[in-house]
């Protein structure tokens, strides 16, 4: 067939630039000029690239943030004796470490941990700030609050990795370290550690969100891209006014499945896929260490755990021998 | 009563608005033969597939469980045949099962792709959903039958049961030593956290226009539009937004046949040693 | 920005791109690859061969040939020669033949001068006669006490040598390399591309700890509920990197010794991984009562950064195959290394 997919734009309209609703009164103007258009950006959405909305807790965010970059990034380059050639050459090997287990909770010395504790908070103050901007942001412009708490999800699962479970377990080494290989050899080690993560019930909860977030979107995305030539993007006011869009949309999965969302309802089932990813996520992370050591023998204590013939016979443990060596 | 229909409405199935489509063709293949609806579900041609492969492979899921040791739901296991059977078919009962089953659901899944084409095409929409759905289909079929053909044995699919097809993605992975070192594992990763981030956001935007608190109107397009530019600078906009969330969940399925694919049949040492080739570039060696 | 600056920065981004992406792609492997199956059906035990770097192997690691065994006739060695230690029980004839074999197995090249004075062959004045005979004896105590690792096959000096005066594989305690100090991150050991880790950014020397000391590999804990098991995930990281050696110089994967989904649990491991256990023992033993009495023989240049000798690892024997040499022994027919006196 050679229907138009809508995939990407065909006609970009150039008009003034749309400088956003009016805030209401205390808050900042927007960055003046502010904007420009991006063509490329408008084959795929919309081509006017800002103006951005500073404010003073975004201002505050992105001070703590460049604090907390640049204390990771300087202590990386310092590592490899701020050889330029070198910091390119082994950046995704490098990483600012979190101190090591005898410092406990204590403030450790800058040279081991101190600095990666003061980026710690840097980043996580950072990241606070930008939940309050976020929130600030919708109540000002009269819009509901979902964004925001939608947020809060993810930052949940950063504060049990980095800070309530070191708190519980009553040491800081045990947090993620910051740099790109390291943080995926601290998440194959925290699996081996406790036992193998598969078995963690709030594990498998949370691959079941994300997993269920990609199904999610990809049916939402299409179903919206296959009316959109009946405007179902135009989500808000088929959701108020029910339009062609909406009743084809509905009935595809009606006919497919026997049931179907509402142009609202779907975003709610699409809201708590996503979120319940990182909460369960932080769930499992945080009971792992404090209220199961091994997730494995938890799942034979559950009547989880398969059988599987073996082809060889059961191995003894040679350190329990009598006579073993050491 | 009658529980086929074409049109009318004799049970609670139909929407209130759901009679004027509820029209003839569309279909695939078959012309009017099976262009009827059962209740809320469409049939089809490919209904009619999908229902003979679904349920005969669940009837063959639940033979060959009642030939193993349990009924645990959390531990059956209908596993693949030996490696020694290579390409060839094996006895019932030593992976044998597992082959009927798996030709089942890819028959399965096939069938629902082409029913959800005949589906949009009899409502006047693109055909976005069964292609969505098919990068789905093509990393299941990645898994086992493209990797397992490239290694020269169905042996090399995963087992089908809950905590068992978690042991072989365990042991797959460290057979690679460090799977978190594999790159298209890595862009995998992203695509789905990045398309979690991304459904989370565009699902709460669109709640919060709707939903704006007690005593506030709802809000408009130019609200979420206004809403995005002030904080990250930037808005893609009502369309845009969709085509990213399908590109963004199509290719988290996509990077992850890519990234099993390449286990084995491309590379068969651990994965961190793949990066040598970065090490190892004339500029810096 | 005009078009001749996006065009510029265009061709220069697509140059760039093309010039990382052909040593990426070349860094794939082209498909011919064999499989063995380890365990029951599905659970995706077993190993992964490439068929090229298989033939690599093979070609590294083959068996010399060496000298036919002598009948004991005659005199004793120990009646003929003068300062003859370990080796006195043999005749003159067999004598010769495991001189002849070491030669050819440790220093092809510079003969019997590499550790006699030729004018006076008893003497000990050259340090490499002083390390190979504490080596002779070393090489019996592994093939008396350690067949729990090396069974009947045994080791001869090849099976470390090949040939080289110093085996290939050998390694050193870690002097770290130049940080920048100050108030900066200190050393970890890790956290950066690690050759001993198979260029994970796990510990850069997972050897002295765990090959040299004794500290604990085992980091899982043993019951569901916490009951006192301290390891941390930093411990783990650590043990891992040793594993990681233990994979790459075997030629094998995790799977090899373990069912991942339990790594602790013996009853589900192979039994190589038993066989492994002891091998660890036996190169700890073999650095620390053999390897460190010698640290004063060699010279500074053999030495290594921190003044170390050079000790031993899994790779040191093994050399990329799961048994030395494929598993052909050739200790069988050098029975005066095989018993210690």
């Amino acid at each position: 067939m050679s229907d138009y997919l809508n995939i990407f734009t065909r006609v970009q309209v150039r008009g003034p630039y749309e400088p956003g609703l009016p805030l209401p009164r205390g808050d900042w103007t927007r960055t003046s000029p502010g904007s420009w258009f991006e063509y490329w950006m408008g084959k795929i959405g919309d081509a006017q690239i800002g103006p951005i909305y500073l404010g003073g807790l975004g201002v505050a965010s992105a001070v703590c943030f460049m604090i907390a970059f640049e204390i990771i990034g300087l202590n990386m380059w310092a590592s490899v004796n701020w050889d330029p050639v070198q910091f390119i050459r082994q950046l995704p090997w490098l990483a600012l470490e979190p101190p090591a287990p005898g410092y406990g909770l204590h403030i450790p010395p800058l040279a081991n941990g101190g600095w990666w504790l003061m980026a710690g908070f840097f980043l996580t103050a950072s990241i606070l700030l930008w939940w309050a901007r976020i929130y600030r942001r919708a109540v000002q412009l009269g819009l509901g609050t979902h964004t925001a708490w939608a947020f809060a999800a993810p930052i949940w699962l950063y504060l049990v990795l980095g800070f309530f479970r070191p708190l519980l377990v009553g040491s800081w080494s045990e947090a993620v370290p910051f740099g790109i290989f390291p943080h995926l050899d601290w998440t194959a080690s925290f699996s081996i550690r406790y036992g193998n993560l598969f078995y963690n019930p709030f594990h498998m909860l949370s691959i079941v969100f994300l997993y269920g977030s990609a199904v999610l979107f990809a049916m939402h995305g299409a179903t919206i891209l296959a009316v959109s030539r009946y405007g179902g993007e135009r989500e808000i006011e088929q959701s108020i006014d029910r339009g062609t869009a909406a009743e084809r949309a509905g009935l595809l999965w009606r006919w497919t499945m026997g049931f179907n969302a509402s142009f609202e309802s779907f975003h709610r089932w699409g809201l708590w896929f996503a979120v319940l990813c990182p909460i369960t996520g932080g769930i499992g992370i945080l009971l792992t260490g404090t209220v199961v050591d091994n997730w494995y023998l938890w799942g034979i204590k559950h009547g989880i755990v398969a059988w599987y013939p073996q082809s060889w016979g059961q191995m003894v443990d040679p350190a329990t021998l009598v006579g073993a060596p050491k | 009563m009658t529980i086929a229909s074409r049109t009318e409405d004799s049970t609670m199935a139909m929407l209130n608005f759901e009679k004027k489509y509820r029209v003839r063709g569309g279909t695939l293949l078959g012309g009017d033969l099976f262009d009827f609806w059962v209740g809320p579900f469409y049939v089809g041609f490919f209904g009619v597939t999908t229902l003979f492969f679904a349920i005969m492979g669940t009837l063959l899921i639940i033979y060959s469980a009642s030939q193993g040791p349990t009924w645990n739901p959390w531990t059956l296991n209908i596993a693949p045949p030996d490696l020694k059977y290579g390409l060839g078919f094996a006895p019932l009962n030593e992976g044998g099962f597992w082959q009927l089953i798996t030709i089942c659901a890819i028959g399965a899944f096939g069938s629902w792709a082409l029913r959800q084409a005949e589906i949009s095409r009899k409502l006047g929409l693109g055909l976005h959903v069964p292609v969505a759905f098919s990068m789905a289909i093509f990393a299941y079929v990645c898994l086992v039958v493209v990797r397992p053909v490239l290694m020269g044995a169905w042996g090399h699919g995963f087992p089908y049961g809950i905590l068992p097809h978690l042991d072989w993605v365990s042991n797959t992975g460290y057979q690679y030593l460090h799977f978190h070192y594999n790159p298209a594992h890595m862009i995998a990763v992203t695509f789905f956290f990045t398309n979690c981030l991304a459904l989370a956001l565009h699902s709460a935007l669109v709640l919060s226009a709707l939903n704006p608190g007690k005593g506030l109107t709802v809000k408009a397009p130019e609200h979420e539009n206004t809403y995005f530019r002030d904080i990250v600078g930037y808005s893609i906009g009502t369309l845009g937004i969709h085509r990213v969330g399908m590109f963004l969940a199509m290719s988290a399925a996509f990077w992850s046949g890519v990234c099993i694919v390449i286990s084995g049949p491309f590379w068969t040492r651990g994965w961190p040693e793949w990066w040598t080739w970065w090490l190892n570039l004339p500029i810096w060696r | 920005m005009n078009y001749g600056i996006r065009l510029s920065v265009g061709v220069l981004a697509c140059v760039g791109a093309a010039f990382l992406a052909l040593p990426m792609f070349m860094g794939f492997q082209a498909p011919g690859i064999e499989t063995v199956q380890r365990g029951f059906r599905g659970e995706a035990l077993g190993l992964v061969y490439h068929k090229t770097d298989e033939a690599a192997l093979e070609a590294a690691n083959k068996v010399p040939g060496y000298l036919p065994q002598l009948p004991a006739v005659g005199p004793k060695a120990s009646a003929v020669y003068k300062n003859v230690k370990v080796l006195g029980d043999l005749s003159v004839g067999q004598f010769t033949r495991t001189m002849a074999s070491i030669t050819q197995w440790v220093a092809p090249q510079q003969g019997c001068a590499y550790c006699h004075n030729t004018a006076n062959m008893a003497d000990d004045s050259l340090y490499t006669k002083v390390v190979a005979r504490r080596m002779l004896q070393m090489t019996q105590n592994i093939n008396q006490n350690w067949t729990a690792h090396v069974a009947a096959t045994g080791v001869t000096c090849y099976t470390c040598h090949r040939g080289n005066n110093i085996p290939q594989q050998v390694w050193f305690n870690d002097a770290g390399h130049r940080q920048a100090g100050g108030a900066a991150q200190g050393y970890t050991g890790k956290n950066e591309p690690s050759k001993a880790g198979v260029w994970t950014s796990l510990a850069t020397d997972p050897f002295t700890p765990f090959l040299q000391h004794d500290a604990p590999i085992r980091v899982q804990a043993t019951t569901a509920l916490p009951t006192g098991d301290l390891s941390s995930i930093k411990q783990t990281d650590w043990t891992y990197a040793l594993m990681m050696h233990m994979s790459q110089a075997l030629g094998v994967n995790c799977t090899y010794c373990h069912n991942s989904r339990a790594f602790g649990d013996w009853t589900q491991s192979p039994p190589q991984r038993v066989t492994a256990w002891y091998g660890i023992r036996m190169v700890r033993q073999i650095n620390n009562d053999y390897m460190a009495g010698l640290t004063g023989a060699f010279p500074a240049n053999r030495l290594g950064p921190t003044g170390d000798v050079a000790k031993t690892n899994c790779a040191t024997c093994h050399n990329g195959v799961y048994k030395p040499l494929y598993g052909v022994s050739m200790a069988k027919d050098f029975p005066e290394l095989r018993v210690l006196k």
